[in-house]
């Protein structure tokens, strides 16, 4: 079966480059522009991992992060973001990985395979 | 931070309008005032109490009678309720108290967090056992007390090695690991806790990831010890009274005991250390006064604790405390009580062996604690037969 993933990302561009490399990569792809979504998105379409922009309208992911550790606590969660000052922040330490934005999406496919084999072991 | 959200369910009906830290003790204080006044005598003054349910009475007391740091010092005493900003529910346990107010330990970053538990009566200096904490690099210190072997089964007992390191946890064992070059002795946590905060953060992420009941005892001490410098530090080294007195007064007859000892000639807990302030709220009530002093109507109080304004008016009280506000009236005899704020005792009533909570009125002639099997139809009347009378019950 498909693993899910949810990508919350407020810019519509990027939603749809990161819906397209993941799904060309055998993934099955929810999007949700802001945490408020990303919450709904998650009791509706139950994904196996979520990647988790910072800086967005509406909830920010550091507050939907809380949020989403607070209801599902298996799920593994990527922080993707364009500010590494975030890693400062207690809350980001309750994601499973970090990762600083980049044109290239090699680093957050590793990680989103690394998590699912993880998850997968356990 | 101080855990202020406890129920205190062995305490009903004391509990039933307040948490536990809120109870009266003592005639004037209230159970947190212990904790509180520890921490500004060890000079802390950065300070968030948690609570949740049942608070209103302690939000009240705290913003009556502690609204006394600087904060332009940038030293407060700050009241939580339960935010729900991560989860929808109560806090599920102790740990998970503070890992729901994460946001608010962002804003302060300290390098270290002192956890306590606003349910205990004792009068430690934190500053020592932070000291030992530092000297030993600890990511976590927790504070211990000594206890004899025989009562392993109540308490959850830390094993250690002779440098004081916590090499284990029992939960109310059998059969205790004792002190090291003390076998007839326990270490048992008091809910006293020195953080490093990164690796509270830490810890306190890994354990609400978990399947836990989210508790420091049961569940995130347990998973430090293989991983982390964790000590256990022992409460006779930083114990103000010197006695070793610590009270978690779980229960009505543990309340009922620990509120006696105040009117012994020597209590263990010395409520007059002048070094050692503990502070409360009181209104400005006038003093104490007993009158009348005739025949068979004598207004008299002995071996007892009496509040400003009580007015002992032609009956008697012996060994008993009484809170601000108690009226006792002509031909009253009153023993080994505790009458809370307000309460107004009648003509004729006799009363031993009874806590009477606030504002109650006891009609003309009524005896409570004489008779228990009458007693229990109506009150609370613990195993060792104290009768609890609630607050605004209508007699």
């Amino acid at each position: 079966m498909k693993k899910k993933i949810l990508v919350v990302e407020d810019e519509e561009g990027l939603r749809l480059l990161y819906e397209e490399e993941l799904e060309a990569e055998g993934y099955e792809v929810l999007t949700a522009q802001n945490g408020k979504e990303a919450i709904q998105k998650l009791e509706e379409g139950k994904p196996d991992l979520i990647i988790l922009d910072i800086v967005m309208p509406v909830m920010d992911g550091m507050e939907a992060l809380g949020r989403i550790v607070g209801k599902e606590r298996r799920i593994p969660i990527i922080l993707n973001t364009s500010y590494p000052g975030y890693r400062q922040d207690f809350m980001s330490w309750a994601a499973d990985a970090y990762v600083t934005k980049s044109t290239d999406l090699g680093e957050l496919k590793n990680k989103i395979r690394e998590l699912l084999e993880k998850g997968k072991a356990k | 931070m101080i855990l202020a959200g406890g129920r205190g369910e062995r305490l009903y009906p004391l509990t039933r309008d307040r948490a536990k830290p809120a109870v009266p003790f003592g005639a004037i204080y209230r159970i947190i005032d212990f904790t509180l006044s520890n921490c500004l005598n060890s000079d802390i003054r950065r300070i968030y109490t948690l609570t949740q349910f049942k608070s209103i009475s302690l939000h009240r007391h705290i913003q009556l009678g502690w609204n006394i740091l600087s904060a332009p010092l940038g030293e407060f005493i700050e009241v939580i309720p339960a935010q729900q900003r991560i989860d929808e529910q109560w806090y599920r346990g102790t740990a998970d108290a503070i890992f729901q107010n994460i946001y608010t330990l962002q804003q302060e970053r300290p390098d270290l967090v002192l956890i306590l538990s606003g349910d205990h009566i004792y009068k430690m200096d934190y500053r020592k056992m932070i000291g030992l904490h530092l000297e030993k690099g600890a990511d976590l210190t927790v504070a211990a007390i000594r206890m004899d072997r025989k009562l392993s089964r109540e308490f959850g007992v830390m094993e250690v090695d002779r440098d004081r390191r916590i090499i284990g946890f029992q939960e109310k064992p059998e059969e205790p690991k004792t002190i090291p070059e003390d076998p007839e002795g326990i270490l048992v946590s008091m809910g006293v806790y020195a953080f490093n905060t990164e690796i509270l953060v830490r810890r306190l992420i890994e354990d609400a990831r978990s399947d836990s009941s989210h508790d420091f005892g049961r569940d995130v001490i347990p998973a430090m010890i293989e991983k982390d410098r964790v000590f256990a530090f022992d409460f006779r080294q930083a114990d103000r009274g010197g006695t070793g007195y610590w009270r978690d007064v779980g229960t009505i007859d543990a309340y009922f005991e620990a509120n006696m000892d105040l009117i012994s000639v020597t209590p263990q807990l010395n409520l007059y250390d002048s070094q050692w302030p503990i502070l409360t709220y009181q209104s400005p009530y006038p003093p104490a006064k007993t009158i009348l002093a005739e025949e068979g109507r004598v207004g008299t109080a002995v071996s007892s604790m009496i509040s400003n304004g009580c007015i002992i008016s032609g009956g008697s009280v012996k060994r008993s405390i009484l809170s601000p506000r108690v009226t006792i009236h002509s031909y009253v005899e009153v023993e080994d009580s505790i009458l809370m704020e307000g309460v107004d005792v009648g003509r004729y009533v006799k009363i031993r062996r009874t806590i009477i909570d606030k504002d109650v009125h006891i009609p003309q002639g009524m005896e409570i604690g004489y008779n228990l099997d009458e007693d229990v139809k109506r009150f609370t009347v613990t195993a060792s037969g104290i009768v609890v009378v609630p607050k605004g019950i209508r007699l």
